[in-house]
């Protein structure tokens, strides 16, 4: 069994996501049947306790009254428990918590919606068609994936400014920065699809082609259907990285009203002290619950999706 | 088990869905104070301050009767919002071309950003309104021009005092009578005021732990760049638009900050006061628990008391009864009191720092007649005395009414207004890389506090380099801006 | 050469297909990058339109002492961050590579910090490392150390942030430690299985066996730990003073000053001259990576 899992790693300089869960699952279910390392557990089991208590503390904060929070010493299990923390947090009078939620739903939708759909057109042609000079441009594009994002935030932000003043469109003071550009493919999940691509086998397109389909056709109604899962990784990371985002946002948001959550999550923070870390670590909590959940629900699919971008060496 | 993550999956996408379409709109209708809502036509005007918790509400409630008296009247509504780092968020804002229409800065920035060109001067403005300096304290009006325009009004100034806790004093009245101090009076002189921190520090004997500090230059520090005011000397020349940080006075200012380190020792004092800066807005403010016996700080500190720990200020009776006592009496019911931050200079009295909360119009601001409206309405004599009585802080306006005196909640606001405008008051110099500056003198303050092995001098004199290489980067950046025109 | 009448239509479909890439990289990559080049021998501020003034930009930049104490902090962070990450992340990977039962429940455990985002962390962390006892490791070190220390300032005391920092990093090494687990699983068992008929124990088999063959997935992660690493700077932003890096400026980042420069001091060109100093280092880093790679890594199959 795994003889041939290992053969066709061997044959396929970057193996495809298939093959490497292959893999995974042929070698975890002989490994299975070992002898337990208790070792090993008694390791794992306290480094996962390191990374598990920061979450636990934060939630037990997030429970606990004000004043709870700066008593010595600190309890682990809060005495009152104070779920109304939430409550106040989404209807603070102050914060608008539930404003940054939506606004942020609204940037991920759109660069998610945006970013699959163009880098899958772009990964087509840069895997099913041969044409002159697309190993060059491929090239090109991965370099993009060095550029630190600070050589090109001040000149966007210049770029926007002037097409503010000189469109009658507005870009700064408004979500566009953020979004605008997903919609013309990025150069990680092109690369990511192009990959997968690239397994698809060529006799399928062929065929369609004989038959007379465009290639538009063949993209729209054979690739994408076979590309689901794939297209699903590259959903759920741009996903993860819109709502995780702090230096977009912080660069091209300039009205409170339009702040993202990671934005509105400063405003909890106080400058003279006097931090409400109750408050604060609830907002925290909600913030990242649907990150959290998400990723249980699509494990395999998520860590499947890092792993492939390693694996392409 | 795929049936459950599908159902999650799905109640997620739903909950996004309800978000979009039920959601909160970053243009909430607005209301006036009644709950009557705002017609169309109203010229709305977004105001971004600085102010969280009570400040905020008090400021809310003059933006509310602007709102309501003049506001109707001219149809202009003002909405506060409450940001963060408001100073770079509005240059931020005003550099993406969608400034708010008011901002509430601080004054370290004003020069800069009039410099910038990031705000609209008011000139022409102000003299329609019939605003002039003559109405003013003469710093604080001084320090909202630059190159001979006006750039901000100011909202609520405040002047530096020194703040001690009387209780303290009595308490060790034959330590300090045997020192030759007087327990009933506050330090007359910058050297007295050594004097009484030095019998003032408490240490537990067994481990050498501070338990009380005297004084702590740093705590809370605010005007620690500033500290040459207190020995007769200056940061700035303007007239000749040099940093004079090398001049004896801030050798001396210095030597004096590092003085307390060598006395109270660099561990205890870090070990004692490292968690301070962070604690002003709380009840653990230093001054607060007796941890510190002196400060230097502002007049919103009778409000802080008020709120963190009224029983400083009630030491007899609640504060609502006060007006029952007898006039003799009302200063016992005070735990603490407050007097002119003593000078090192002999004759050198009334010596403050006037700094303020200033209100500016950002440039590329698309009703700046409406936003000065409400600038020209918070200068107005009863409200800049309402609001200043809300804040316990002075007024910025050279005269001021009995009333005022009587009502304002600070016990000590008549010291304040006297010292606001006294002679010896200094300002924020008026250069446009102040900000940069003042973070730049901190450090440095910093270095002569806690890195006991490099000379004060040395110090002085690479900050007063570096800031005199940036001044002049500046300057010519803006001739050269000006001449590209 | 000329194109064939087949080849020129591949090469129309293709851009075709290409369109919104090669849009996009025009408008928001090449034109912003050659902009940015332009201005950084600016000087702009934004408010007013830039105003070219030669090399000056640069000269002061290499003359400005905060530029190389925020490069030192960074480079100090990445020394540490580093390696510590590295091998922590090869560690855990080769740790949960054991095949023990549950070990899936595990990995998700280790991976769940990586996805939370860095504003979470920042916060969540500033509140852990608070000065006094009430934080939550100083707590367990007052406890572990029996009431003889009550911890420390992690964020306040100037030589302890950065240590402080890279500490924290190593919270979020989930994402690595997978990229780890699947090059390991990637291993042949047949190598394994012949180093241990000649004889070989553990920490051999690791070091000849293991290790060569993962090296493609190390180098990988090299790359983008250096790239990462030197542009840290939402953590720092959040977690220390609003003056710019904590006390003495010792969290003050490379990212961190190029960011004041840009949108506090309103800076623009010298901002962006140092965005190209960081495009420049950034590149020479990764091209001595892939130039020590030839030594060092093996690619299985070539």
């Amino acid at each position: 069994m795994t003889q041939t899992a290992a053969e066709i790693a061997r044959t396929h300089p970057q193996p495809a996501p298939i093959a490497a869960y292959a893999i995974v699952a042929a070698s975890t279910r002989m490994r299975a049947r070992r002898r337990r390392h208790w070792l090993t557990h008694l390791a794992l089991l306290l480094i996962c306790t390191g990374f598990i208590l920061p979450f636990l503390w934060m939630v037990s904060t997030s429970l606990k009254l004000n004043q709870q929070t700066i008593e010595y010493p600190p309890h682990f299990i809060p005495s009152p428990v104070v779920p109304s923390n939430y409550w106040t947090v989404l209807t603070h009078e102050k914060i608008n918590f539930p404003l940054f939620a939506r606004n942020t739903v609204i940037v991920a939708a759109l660069t998610v919606f945006g970013t699959t759909f163009s880098s899958a057109l772009v990964a087509y042609g840069f895997s099913k068609i041969r044409f002159r000079g697309r190993g060059v441009l491929f090239a090109v594009m991965l370099s993009t994936m060095m550029i630190p994002f600070p050589v090109t935030m001040v000149s966007l932000f210049a770029i926007f400014r002037w097409l503010s003043d000189h469109t009658a469109i507005q870009f700064l003071g408004t979500f566009k920065p953020l979004w605008l550009p997903a919609w013309f493919g990025s150069a990680f999940n092109i690369f990511l699809l192009r990959q997968f691509f690239m397994t698809i086998p060529d006799e399928l397109s062929e065929a369609a082609r004989i038959d007379g389909c465009s290639d538009l056709a063949i993209f729209l109604r054979i690739i994408l259907p076979l590309s689901r899962p794939a297209l699903a990784v590259v959903a759920l990371f741009t996903f993860m990285n819109t709502w995780n985002d702090f230096l977009g946002p912080l660069v091209f948001l300039q009205r409170p009203e339009h702040y993202t959550l990671g934005l509105g999550l400063q405003a909890f923070q106080s400058q003279h002290g006097g931090t409400e870390w109750n408050l604060l670590m609830g907002a925290t909590v909600l913030t990242i619950l649907p990150v959290i959940i998400l990723f249980f629900l699509t494990q395999r699919t998520f860590i499947q999706g890092i792993a492939t971008t390693g694996m392409k060496g | 088990m795929r049936l459950l993550s599908r159902t999650i999956l799905a109640l997620m996408l739903a909950s996004a869905a309800a978000l979009l379409i039920f959601g909160p709109r970053p243009n909430p209708h607005l209301q006036y104070r009644d709950g009557s809502p705002v017609p169309p036509n109203v010229t709305r005007i977004a105001y971004w301050e600085k102010w969280g918790g009570n400040e905020a509400r008090q400021m809310n409630e003059i933006v509310d009767d602007f709102n309501n008296t003049v506001g109707r009247e001219k149809k202009i509504f003002v909405q506060y919002l409450s940001i963060s780092t408001v100073d770079k968020k509005t240059l931020t804002a005003t550099a993406a071309g969608v400034p708010p229409d008011v901002a509430g800065l601080w004054d370290r920035q004003l020069t800069q950003f009039a410099a910038e060109d990031a705000l609209e001067p008011l000139d022409n403005l102000a003299a329609e309104h019939g605003i002039t300096p003559d109405l003013y304290k003469p710093v604080y009006w001084k320090s909202c021009t630059y190159n001979g325009r006006l750039w901000g009004l100011v909202s609520t100034p405040y002047a530096y005092a020194l703040h001690y806790n009387k209780w303290h004093f009595w308490a060790a009245a034959d330590r300090l009578r045997a020192a030759g101090l007087d327990p009933t009076r506050p330090p007359a002189t910058l050297q007295d005021l050594d004097h009484y921190a030095k019998v003032l520090d408490l240490r537990d004997p067994g481990t050498g732990h501070i338990e009380r500090a005297g004084y702590l230059p740093m705590e809370p520090g605010w005007t620690i760049a500033v500290t040459a005011y207190w020995f007769g000397g200056n940061i700035f020349d303007e007239k000749t638009n040099k940093f004079t940080l090398t001049s004896p006075q801030n050798i001396a200012a210095f030597n004096w900050v590092r003085s307390y380190t060598l006395k109270l020792g660099d561990a205890a004092m870090s070990q004692f006061s490292g968690r301070f800066g962070e604690l002003f807005n709380t009840p653990n403010n230093p001054f607060l628990t007796g941890q510190v016996s002196m400060v230097c700080q502002g007049p919103w500190m009778a409000n802080y008391i008020y709120d963190l720990k009224p029983s400083m200020s009630e030491a007899l009776v609640p504060y609502c009864l006060e007006r029952y006592l007898p006039r003799v009496a009302r200063p016992f019911n005070y735990k603490w009191d407050v007097a002119p931050f003593p000078s090192a200079v002999p004759g050198l009295n009334g010596v403050t720092y006037d700094s303020f909360d200033v209100l500016v119009i950002p440039r590329g601001s698309h009703h700046k007649r409406e936003a000065f409206e409400f600038l020209a309405y918070v200068n107005r004599q009863d409200v800049q005395e309402k609001l200043c009585s809300m804040h316990c802080k002075n007024s910025v306006l050279a005269s001021y009414s009995r009333d005022y005196i009587r009502t304002n909640p600070n016990p000590y606001i008549e010291m304040f207004e006297k010292l606001a405008a006294s002679p010896n008051a200094r300002g924020t110099p008026t250069v446009p890389i102040y900000p940069l500056a003042e973070d730049e003198i901190k450090q440095a303050a910093q270095t002569a506090a806690l890195q006991l092995d490099v000379p004060v001098e040395q110090c002085l004199q690479e900050t007063q380099d570096r800031l005199t290489q940036k001044l002049d980067q500046f300057l010519d950046g803006q001739r050269r801006r000006v001449a590209a025109r | 050469m000329p194109l064939s009448r087949h080849e020129s239509a591949s090469l129309a479909k293709g851009l075709l297909f290409l369109s919104p890439w090669l849009l996009g990289f025009a408008a928001f990559t090449a034109l912003p990058i050659l902009l940015s080049l332009y201005f950084s021998f600016c000087d702009y501020s934004l408010l007013q339109p830039p105003v070219y003034i030669g090399a000056a930009n640069y000269r002061e930049l290499f003359r400005d002492p905060l530029f190389y104490h925020s490069l030192g902090v960074t480079a100090q962070y990445s020394l540490m961050a580093l390696p510590a990450g590295m091998l922590v992340s090869l560690g855990l990977a080769l740790l949960l590579n054991q095949g023990i039962a549950a070990q899936t429940v595990y990995r998700s455990i280790i991976f769940l910090p990586s996805l939370v985002p860095a504003v979470a962390t920042a916060l969540l962390w500033l509140w852990i490392y608070t000065p006094d006892r009430t934080g939550l490791l100083n707590y367990f070190i007052t406890e572990l150390s029996l009431h003889t220390s009550n911890g420390a300032a992690w964020l306040v005391k100037p030589h302890l942030i950065l240590p402080s920092l890279a500490f924290m990093s190593l919270w979020g090494v989930g994402q690595t430690v997978v990229i780890y687990l699947a090059g390991l699983q990637d291993v042949p068992r047949e190598l394994f299985e012949a180093a241990e008929i000649d004889g070989a124990t553990g920490i051999r088999r690791l070091w000849h066996v293991t290790l060569p063959m993962i090296s493609p997935v190390i180098f990988f992660n090299l790359v983008m730990s250096i790239i990462g690493t030197l542009q840290v700077f939402t953590i720092p932003y959040i977690m220390l003073d609003v003056t710019g890096g904590g006390t003495d400026r010792a969290g003050y980042f490379f990212v961190m000053y190029l960011y004041d420069n840009a949108f506090t001091y309103l800076r623009m060109g010298y901002a962006n001259a140092m965005a190209w100093v960081l495009l420049l280092l950034i590149l020479s880093l990764t091209a001595l990576a892939f130039w020590s790679s030839k030594r060092w890594v093996y690619y299985q199959g070539r």
